[in-house]
């Protein structure tokens, strides 16, 4: 119990900030409301610490990636920091313009303290999805992660589109939920265990019995919901478009890093050992993942083509790249290296995409437009909007190009070493023909994504300077252009520290040897990678 | 392979070509370093707006310093023992393959002997003297035009010393790329001008036949002895073998290999097929043609082949030193056809370029390296003084170039220099006896005379053909002098008469001479131009003693050249064996006992000269004298009966009493339409455009529609393939709960079904 307890150290520092941030946002004095963003900040950041220190000392999660949970929680808190700062300035808008225009402040029309502690709650969520060893964990966590995300897009925004997109994703995500619940119950009553780790000794043991196989598919079907993943990926559009920019770029990474890494968890308890070769997962599931990926890259790219609106644009490619991811997820831990192992290769993905995603969103978070009913301003949305943002707004214009680049995989930005060991673990693994599609699909990729940069770089302002529809500043909106700027940054300056979070990543796939007698009493996890006979990739 | 003693050198010079053996100083690198620093400082002045001379002092100042260094190095390295490879930092090491042995090295530096000493030497001095000329000459364009003018002159000179001093054949061709880039913006500079992009962009691609021509050399060099360090390379030839071993006597090797190396000689050096682009590139400004297109970079080819003689000299049959031969002498020939009947005076000094550089491969051909090198150095000074005289009377005369329009230049005042320099160089092109150019041409005419039939195709043909273009050159060289600079004084303008630029340079005009509406003044060349006319004149005198100095080595150019990789085919010596042995052809092969320090003394040469030489009981260098002599006097005095002036106490012979109407223009009739067609330079342009240009058109037509319909739209269908399947897949967006609910619920279904199907069944 001490051990489990040390593992979620983070969380719980997170929790308590919650609880702190729930209380400030109530207080009738604007200073101490204002300070829930940067108690906030501050509670991750000292998570974040209370990560490293816990993955210095070598704690390790009792399922078959013992040191995913320290990997995952430092990528959370430092894409969470941004995504936190991104925030700042979207809820209680019209109320705090209201209070500072005179009227008395009602702790009832308030939302502040609620939407911060929904964002940290998620972020708990997702931590505690990463050191999650069993099923009712796993369930829960990913519960946690999802349900404020629910919230946080019905109340981004006053406008009926925002509560549509909410009340959307609230009903898919049951369904979804109750798809990998079901699942996770035929793995239980397959396998009898609810704890990941003698379940994969068991199954090691004994064999995969058709139920457990049945509970496999059935969680990676439903948990396709959670990374927007062919044939879950239908509400990706409207919710993505329908939510304030702020949350989408939280969509694009929470719920899809819990239901990676929930992915990983439950495919390790089968094992990457089965197939001619030995390295592959369990056939029926290995064939599952291979459509769903080529599938969903595809799917997501060819939409992504016929978008006029960025924000829907950057929705499909969020399928498209979680295509990508489930390449890395099929080519399992390989021989241990980084640029074998499909594990390491998902990990490194998904915090590249995390740090350079946010960069988009917070470039479009920036503007806004008049609105015509005199209402809430209107986000911007479409190419026809970011026409000749290079020569209004020069910062944003490079900012938004270097995540467009680099969300391309354009070396040598972030996002190309990210995508590199996809394609190599992918060729370790003899999925040469995936990789193909995988290849194809990052050329149709290239091509919104200039189309991007063509508007924003190229193309001359539409309209005047003083005409209604040319878009305007935020009011948050430095917070939201100095996030925008450090994604930038991370997305560059990361590249030369790339090695160090390959090593992570890394450390983080490393697959334990399941040979586990469920009979020993309390496992223990080996910590050497398993040894296979596989042929040396023949690139 | 390091350091090599000088004991070493010299015996390995006794049984080989001269390998430099020992370490130049890193020093040397500065000859090319400074006009690289220059061109830098050029960009600098580019971008800092500069409105004054100052770019080009500066070159001027960084050329002479390069000069400088050239001398120091000269002075310091006349002692065989340091000549050397300078590496100045290692560039390329590359293992090819993995495991095999084969690896391809290829520094930075500079390989220092006889022959890259002497091109250096007046490659930098003539850069400094044109250099300065050019402040001057192009003043006018003050601002970005100078400094883009004098950065690709730094350029140029950076290009061509990499061609030089290279030590091995990459390095070598990065120069000989660096020289035609600079060729290249140099000839357009004059950039709204079509005819000098045009020429621009002919002299690139007549260029580049040649210049594949060397790639496939070296590429050929390095597959047979698997380097291109010309040390390691040198060693292989002098002992004739290939990388592994074999000999390669009698192969493909010893013909082929010359024969592309000749073909990228050719290119550079305007000779035979290709000689087309360097009239044209007579568009440059003239000190450009001066020294890229007279007296250096036009040389590089002569330079290549010298400095891969060895390889020529490996082959018994000397195909290649044959196809040279006689390539010089057809292309000397036919290049003085066509400026016989020539107006534009920088043509006629173009086309007579083309053919002094047939001379001096016609001299690599007949196996007097010593003899083509003098003349590439007495050719350097004399034709890039006559260019910039040239360029003094069109810079004077608002681009007035046509013979025709011009008349009595050197009475006009200020052009007095001008006109004694004309006279300098035109006598020295001429080949009067006594001058520098008369000395270097009568060693390769001599030498194609004495040349056994058994080593080159005819030798004394390619003797015969010279002596005639000999005539040819004295006669049209003395037709430009005779017409533009003496005899009475009249001349139109050219049309680069921009009102603003005379006005502004008639107010700082230090001569001060009046401008007014009504007439046009020439302007007279002012210090600058002056003095490096003058220098070059000097220069073109002061040749004539390096001939007597080192008589035993035929001249300091000789010497130079033994201690080299040119060091071959010394005819005093093939001779003195030919009448031991009876057979030339065994040691002209590879074994050919080259002239080493010191060996063949005169006498022993005379000597062996008495048995085939031209029967005027004179040896064939004596003899030679005579010969062209004569031809010089009488070329000439034909000149001047055509063309001269009447007048001066009866020394003029001609009629000429102004600009037109020559006696010549009456005899020209009696040859039908020879004159009509060596005026249109006998339509070679005409016929590459009908045979090479229009049907490459033609292709190029068809490829592109070719492209336009099949890859392009292959092309097309793919990329629309995706935007297709995009808007049949749009529709399942439709924004509605309920639908979106059946299709994942649908999905996941077929997704279960299809792995049921798969895999469980």
């Amino acid at each position: 119990m001490a051990e489990k307890i040390a593992l979620i150290w983070p969380e719980i520092v997170l929790f308590i900030t919650t609880c702190i941030v729930m209380i400030l946002g109530l207080s009738p004095n604007k200073q101490w409301r204002s300070l829930c963003l940067p108690a906030s900040m501050a509670g991750l950041a000292v998570a974040g610490v209370l990560a490293v220190l816990g993955m210095t000392s070598g704690s390790q999660s009792e399922t078959m990636l013992p040191n995913l949970p320290g990997f995952i929680k430092i990528t959370v808190v430092g894409v969470g920091l941004l995504l936190l700062m991104l925030q700042g300035g979207l809820i209680d808008r019209r109320e705090e313009a209201l209070v500072a225009s005179g009227r008395a402040f009602s702790p009832l029309r308030t939302n502040r303290a609620e939407y911060y502690s929904l964002v940290l709650f998620s972020l708990t969520g997702l931590m505690l999805c990463a050191s999650a060893s069993d099923l009712i964990w796993l369930f829960l966590a990913l519960e946690l992660t999802s349900l404020p995300t629910y919230v946080m897009v019905a109340m981004s925004s006053s406008r009926g589109r925002a509560q549509e997109a909410g009340v959307k994703y609230f009903y898919l995500g049951a369904l979804g939920a109750a798809t990998f619940l079901y699942g996770f119950v035929m793995l239980y009553g397959g396998t009898g265990e609810l704890k990941l780790g003698p379940m994969a000794g068991v199954i090691a043991t004994e064999g995969i019995n058709n139920i457990t196989l049945i509970g496999l598919l059935l969680s990676i079907a439903g948990l396709a919901f959670k990374i927007a993943a062919v044939p879950m990926h239908f509400y990706t559009a409207d919710v993505y478009q329908g939510a304030a920019s702020p949350v989408t770029a939280f969509l694009a990474f929470v719920p899809k890093t819990a239901g990676f890494v929930a992915l990983l968890l439950v495919c390790s308890v089968a094992g990457w050992s089965y197939g001619e070769s030995g390295n592959a997962l369990p056939e029926a599931a290995r064939i599952m993942i291979w459509v769903m990926a080529a599938v969903t890259m595809t799917v997501g790219n060819v939409l992504a083509l016929m978008q006029s609106s960025v924000k829907r644009m950057l929705a499909y490619s969020s399928v498209a790249h979680s295509g990508y991811m489930l390449v890395g997820l099929l080519a399992g831990p390989g021989d241990g290296t980084f640029g074998g192992s499909g594990v390491s290769a998902v990990l490194f993905y998904l915090a590249a995409y995390g740090v350079t995603n946010t960069g988009a969103f917070a470039v479009i978070a920036c503007l806004e437009k008049r609105a015509a009913d005199r209402g809430e301003p209107l986000e911007v949305e479409d190419f026809d909007d970011l026409r000749g943002l290079w020569k209004r707004e020069p910062v944003l214009g490079v900012v938004l190009a270097v995540s467009a680049l680099s969300l391309m995989g354009f070396p040598p930005l972030f996002g190309f070493w990210a995508k590199l060991p996809l394609f190599t673990s992918g060729i370790a693994a003899g999925e040469i023909t995936l990789v193909v599609v995988l290849g194809i699909n990052s050329a149709i990729a290239a091509f919104y994504y200039l189309r991007l940069l063509k508007a924003a770089m190229i193309d001359d302002a539409k309209g005047t300077a003083d005409s209604p529809d040319r878009p305007m500043h935020h009011p948050a909106y430095s917070l939201r252009l100095a996030t925008g700027v450090l994604s930038a940054i991370g997305v560059v300056a990361l590249v030369p520290m790339a090695g160090l979070l390959a090593n992570g990543a890394k450390d983080a796939g490393l697959y334990a040897n399941p040979t586990i007698d469920r009979d020993e009493g309390p496992i223990t996890v080996q910590s050497e990678p398993v040894d296979r006979q596989i042929e040396e990739p023949s690139v | 392979m390091s350091m090599m003693p000088a004991l070493t050198t010299l015996l390995a010079a006794a049984d080989g070509p001269f390998i430099a053996g020992g370490t130049a100083p890193a020093w040397v690198g500065l000859m090319a370093g400074l006009p690289l620093l220059g061109a830098a400082l050029c960009v600098v002045c580019a971008c800092l707006n500069v409105k004054s001379k100052a770019p080009g002092y500066l070159t001027v100042g960084l050329l002479a310093g390069g000069f400088v260094t050239a001398l120091a190095a000269f002075m310091g390295g006349s002692d065989s023992d340091s000549y050397g490879v300078a590496t100045i930092f290692r560039w390329i090491h590359a293992s090819i393959g993995a495991g095999s042995e084969a690896s391809i090295t290829a520094n930075i530096g500079y390989y220092m002997d006889g022959l890259s000493m002497l091109w250096m030497l007046f490659v930098t001095g003539l850069a400094t003297v044109i250099g300065l000329y050019s402040t001057e000459y192009v003043e006018h364009d003050k601002g970005l035009g100078y400094c883009r003018f004098f950065f690709a002159f730094n350029l140029f000179v950076f290009s061509m010393s990499s061609l030089v001093m290279a030590d091995n054949l990459l390095l070598l061709f990065l120069g000989w790329e660096g020289v035609g880039l600079c060729s290249y913006l140099l000839i357009g500079y004059f950039y709204k001008k079509p005819e000098a992009v045009a020429a621009a962009k002919k002299a690139f691609i007549m260029n580049r036949i040649g210049d594949l021509g060397l790639l496939m050399a070296i590429g050929a060099t390095f597959v047979v002895f698997g380097t291109i360090e010309f040390r390691p390379l040198f060693e292989f030839i002098r002992d004739g073998v290939d990388a592994n071993g074999n000999a390669i006597a009698h192969t493909w090797v010893v013909v082929v290999i010359p024969l592309l190396f000749t073909a990228g000689a050719f290119g550079k050096s305007a000779q035979i097929f290709l000689y087309t682009w360097l009239p044209d590139a007579m568009e440059g400004p003239t000190p450009v043609s001066a020294l890229i297109h007279a007296a250096t970079m036009v040389t590089a080819g002569v330079y290549l082949v010298a400095r891969m003689y060895p390889l020529y000299a490996a082959d018994e049959a000397h195909i290649a030193l044959s196809v040279i031969a006689w390539s010089g002498a057809i292309t000397a020939f036919w290049a003085a056809a066509i400026a016989f009947a020539q107006y534009d005076i920088k043509r006629i000094m173009g086309y007579s370029t083309i053919s002094q550089l047939g001379y001096m491969f016609a001299g690599l051909g007949v196996m007097t390296t010593t003899g083509a090198v003098f003349h590439v150095l007495t050719h350097a000074f004399f034709k890039a003084t006559l260019f910039l005289c040239c360029g003094a009377v069109m810079h004077g005369f608002a681009g007035q170039l046509d013979m025709r329009k011009l008349s009595g230049v050197g009475s006009i005042a200020g052009f007095k220099i001008t006109a004694i320099a004309m006279l300098i160089g035109c006598l020295n092109l001429a080949g009067l006896a006594g001058t520098a150019g008369y000395f270097s041409k009568d060693m390769i005419l001599a030498e194609a005379f004495v040349t056994p039939g058994e080593v080159i195709f005819l030798p004394w043909a390619v003797g015969l053909l010279m002596l005639l273009t000999a005539f040819m050159t004295a006669y049209y060289t003395f037709r430009v002098f005779f017409r533009v600079f003496v005899g009475p004084v009249k001349y139109e303008a050219g049309d680069d008469h921009h009102g603003d630029a005379e006005e502004e340079h008639a107010a700082e005009d230090a001569h001060g001479h009046g401008h007014d509406d009504h007439g046009f003044h020439p302007h007279a060349p002012r210090f600058a131009m002056n003095a490096a006319i003058a220098l070059l004149a000097i220069g073109s005198i002061a040749a004539i003693p390096l001939y007597f100095i080192n008589a035993e080595d035929h001249g300091w150019a000789g010497s130079m050249v033994h201690e080299s990789t040119a060091a071959f085919a010394a005819p005093e010596v093939h001779h003195d064996d030919h009448g031991e042995h009876g057979e030339p052809h065994a040691m002209l092969s590879a074994d050919v006992v080259p002239v080493s320090l010191g060996a063949a003394p005169e006498g022993d040469g005379e000597a062996a000269h008495h048995g085939d030489n031209l029967g005027l009981g004179l040896d064939p260098h004596k003899a030679m004298y005579v010969v062209s002599g004569i031809i010089g006097v009488f070329g000439i005095g034909l000149a001047a009966f055509f063309h001269g002036p009447k007048g001066l106490g009866g020394l003029f012979i001609g009629n000429r009493t102004d600009t037109g109407s020559p006696r010549m223009d009456a005899v020209a009739r009696y040859f039908g339409p020879l004159p009509r067609l060596a005026e249109r330079k006998f339509m070679i342009d005409e016929l590459y455009d009908t045979i090479i240009v229009k049907p490459l058109l033609v292709f190029s037509h068809i490829f592109h529609a070719f492209d336009k319909l099949v890859i392009d739209g292959l092309v097309d269908l793919f990329g629309s393939l995706p935007r297709w399947l995009g808007s049949l897949l749009r529709p399942s967006q439709d924004g509605m709960l309920h639908g979106y609910a059946t299709g994942m619920v649908a999905g996941s279904a077929v997704l279960l079904l299809l792995v049921v199907l798969v895999a469980l069944l």
